[in-house]
């Protein structure tokens, strides 16, 4: 290595004595044959080594006692150092934020829009990543529906099939721990309005029923099974609608 | 500024809460519920057109990708607020605490560079000073 760097200065001095000898690092010594690849990299060595340092060297270091000594960079007033959170008045939202528990549902953030909100968006094709990837047709005006255009939403009379039946299903709310009720998370509940009030709640009290029915037939099922005379479970009784 | 986000968010509930009845309406429909339908149809409209208002004051607002990720996997925005300040905080305690040891680092050096090289130590405050900036 010491020899490398003492050929690379005596190269640079133009026939003088070996470099190695006039930096000091011992008694000069004949350069030894130098390979190629090094012969290669002292052509491109900068001319900055050497006797012809200092003129070249950086305005701000040339007339310092200390070789590259540089002026201090001018300290900015916000660093590290300080309190970011304070500093940007933003106390009030840390402690709301970090303070508090957040939870981690979208519909705790949403309680009031209707729907399934929680489920991913990429099942249902309602993703806001899909919007930015394909984004609608935007710029055209929206113009009110007319006679004719409103023939178009003649509907058929009765109820969607099931398939469709997408805007009753609530989510799960709170799981009642209480043994006496039975309650379904999966069951769609339908929503609160005016215009449903009355059929539905005769629906439940209809549905109340048959489920206690349907303990008693079990019941009486399950004594008939022992009997010889019975032929076994016929199981045709007829059921409430399939809306619970 | 609150009352942009005010104002479209009172346009979105009541967009939201027409198209809710019009699904409904739908599931079991009846002849008599046609012209309730259409006129639900047209208020759809308008709601569009309300919507379409407010998006030219809120054109200089800008949301962060990252939010709409949570959004999208279901869930509350505000945990990434929380991330993010957690984060910053975070973050902030490191940058101090490397400013913390980098100036012990060079008050301990200059105290010792001081005692093996006085004359040049001395040289090398005064040109830089006493109280160098940090």
């Amino acid at each position: 290595m010491t020899e490398m760097f003492s050929t690379l200065f005596g190269q640079n001095d133009a026939q003088g004595p070996p470099g190695s000898s006039s930096l000091g690092f011992g008694p000069g010594k004949p350069a030894p044959p130098m390979p190629q690849n090094q012969v290669s990299m002292t052509g491109q060595m900068p001319p900055q080594l050497g006797d012809e340092g200092p003129a070249l060297r950086k305005p701000g270091a040339m007339n310092e006692p200390f070789y590259l000594l540089r002026e201090l960079p001018v300290g900015n007033e916000l660093t590290g150092n300080t309190n970011l959170i304070t500093h940007y008045n933003l106390e009030h939202a840390y402690n709301k934020f970090c303070g508090k528990k957040v939870k981690e549902k979208l519909s705790n953030f949403l309680p009031e829009l209707p729907g399934m909100i929680d489920c991913p968006g990429t099942q249902d094709g309602s993703s806001l990543r899909s919007l930015i990837d394909k984004p609608p047709v935007c710029g055209n005006s929206f113009s009110p529906l007319t006679g004719a255009l409103l023939t178009g939403f003649r509907l058929h009379t009765g109820p969607l099939p099931e398939q469709y039946r997408l805007m009753h299903i609530q989510p799960p709310k709170k799981k009642s721990k209480h043994k006496h009720k039975h309650h379904r998370p999966q069951d769609p509940l339908p929503q609160e309005t005016p215009s449903d009030s009355d059929p539905k709640k005769k629906k439940k009290k209809r549905d109340d029923d048959p489920d206690r029915k349907k303990k008693k037939k079990d019941k009486k099922k399950k004594k008939n099974r022992h009997s010889p005379d019975h032929p076994g479970l016929a199981g045709s009784q007829p059921n409430s609608n399939s809306l619970r | 500024m609150a009352e942009k986000f005010d104002n479209l968010e009172e346009h979105l509930e009541k967009f939201i809460e027409n198209i809710r009845q019009m699904g409904i309406i739908v599931s079991d429909f009846q002849p008599s519920s046609q012209t309730g339908l259409n006129q639900k149809l047209n208020f759809m409209i308008s709601g569009l057109q309300d919507i379409e208002k407010c998006r030219q004051q809120l054109h200089e607002i800008n949301v962060p990708l990252e939010v709409f990720e949570y959004i999208d996997q279901g869930r509350n925005p505000q945990l990434y607020t929380k991330e993010c300040l957690e984060r910053a905080l975070a973050r902030n305690e490191q940058v101090k605490g490397k400013i913390d040891t980098m100036t012990k680092f060079k008050s301990l050096l200059i105290s010792e560079l001081s005692k093996v090289f006085p004359e040049e130590m001395s040289k090398y405050k005064a040109i830089h000073g006493e109280d160098a900036p940090s």
